[in-house]
């Protein structure tokens, strides 16, 4: 008998199955599903162009959510996420994390932390999720408040407590620009004090609400490099009691490495369209006409389209093709 | 012995893997490793296990129970299982 053998074939990343050679498995690892591009706040940063108003006209319906659903937890996808837009807005919210929860699915919430109320933080705990993630770009009012248009720090802030006080495992994820990076030691600190077992952060993306801000929040190369070493310290000072997790790469080289290493996850769109990468603009599929097996299977040739590398070199010359992410190609 | 709360497992072609979602790990197994991992998830014990294998494989020199143990307190070690 062959002795067995368990190995990590990939390392933590934001794309779990970065590199388990997608192509050898039945389907995705991992489904980041946008459910609704409604929010209630207007993020200067927002990569989805969310906002008051801004719920896609063709969202997919109850049933078609459901059955996406049901083809996720049938086609044994182990993990997903719902985000936005805000999805905690979405009217059947609370429905879909129990289907996905009492199924045996895993499931994070990303949100911005307004609708965690003490009864809906109850909900999440009961239902088992997997953890929130809670968006906490600054570590002061001033800052949070001036990045999350309509937002304000002390609901957020009250919000992720009573997610402390309910048992559901927290998450915190922080967006830089050249008006809050100086707070990142403090706003590290801060998750580790709300309860957080997980704090995330790289560099901000130039597209969607941020092509129109970018002047506002760019930051410096300086920058950066203090940003990054607080976070090295921070990530030794904080090992053992919560993660730090910091992609110093730069989108480049994300893509680059991307190409040759497919992440085993599939962004889903609000109306059921899927992308091969939230920082790529090309569509691989279409919930509301394919299967999920046909779509994974056009996922794997989407990697190797030639307009995908074409992009991605395109991007060393002219960084700002970005900007038009949210002009999708179908491949 | 139970996997542990935010640990999946799914038989693949090759095997299987399991991906331990808390850290976003993803552990790619074997046949012989899926096989033990797909006796943990109905709650077989250590003992079934060996015993169910050795229905499966040819157990040479005895070393099977060794191996399953061995590969057991791997995957305590990396959080991936829990008693």
């Amino acid at each position: 008998m062959t002795p067995p053998e368990a190995k990590t074939v990939a390392p933590a990343q934001d794309a779990p199955g970065a590199s388990t050679g997608s192509s050898d498995l039945r389907a995705p690892l991992y489904v980041a599903w946008q459910v609704t591009n409604e929010c209630n706040l207007a993020c200067l940063h927002c990569i989805e162009e969310s906002g008051p108003g801004k719920a896609f006209r063709d969202e997919l319906d109850d049933s078609e959510v459901f059955e996406v659903l049901r083809q996720l937890m049938e086609g044994e996808v182990p993990y997903l996420s719902f985000s936005g837009g805000e999805p905690m807005i979405h009217q059947r919210f609370f429905d879909m994390v129990e289907y996905v929860c009492s199924r045996g699915g895993q499931l994070k919430i990303e949100t911005n932390g307004h609708y965690l109320t003490g009864e809906n933080c109850q909900r999440l705990a009961e239902l088992g999720v997997k953890a929130v993630q809670v968006s906490m770009d600054g570590a002061s009012r001033e800052t949070f408040n001036k990045m999350r248009v309509r937002g304000d720090f002390d609901v957020a802030l009250a919000g992720i407590r009573r997610l402390h006080a309910a048992g559901v495992p927290i998450e915190i994820n922080y967006s830089p620009t050249r008006f809050n990076m100086h707070e990142i030691g403090a706003a590290v600190d801060l998750a580790h004090e709300l309860g957080a077992y997980s704090f995330y952060t790289g560099r901000t993306m130039y597209t969607g609400n941020a092509v129109k801000t970018w002047r506002l929040l760019e930051p410096a190369e300086a920058q950066y490099e203090t940003y990054f070493a607080t976070l090295r310290a921070k990530t030794d000072e904080y090992r053992g009691r919560m993660r730090v997790y910091y992609h110093e790469m730069g989108l480049l080289e994300e893509l680059r490495y991307r190409l040759q290493n497919p992440a085993a996850l599939l962004i889903v769109l609000p109306n059921g369209l899927v992308k091969l990468l939230n920082a790529l603009p090309f569509v691989c599929g279409d919930f509301r006409r394919e299967s999920l097996s046909d779509i994974w299977a056009r996922f794997q040739r989407g990697w190797e389209d030639q307009r995908v590398r074409q992009f991605v070199d395109d991007l060393a010359t002219d960084p700002n093709k970005t900007s038009a992410l949210h002009q999708w190609v179908t491949l | 012995m139970k996997l542990a709360k935010y640990t999946k497992f799914r038989e693949e072609n090759f095997g299987g893997v399991l991906f331990e979602t808390r850290s976003e790990k993803v552990y790619s197994l074997n046949p012989t490793a899926a096989a033990i991992v797909r006796e943990i998830v109905p709650g077989i014990d250590e003992q079934g296990i060996v015993e169910r294998l050795r229905a499966r494989f040819e157990d040479g020199g005895g070393a099977l129970e060794a191996e399953v143990k061995a590969y057991l307190g791997s995957l305590r070690q990396l959080g991936l299982l829990e008693d």
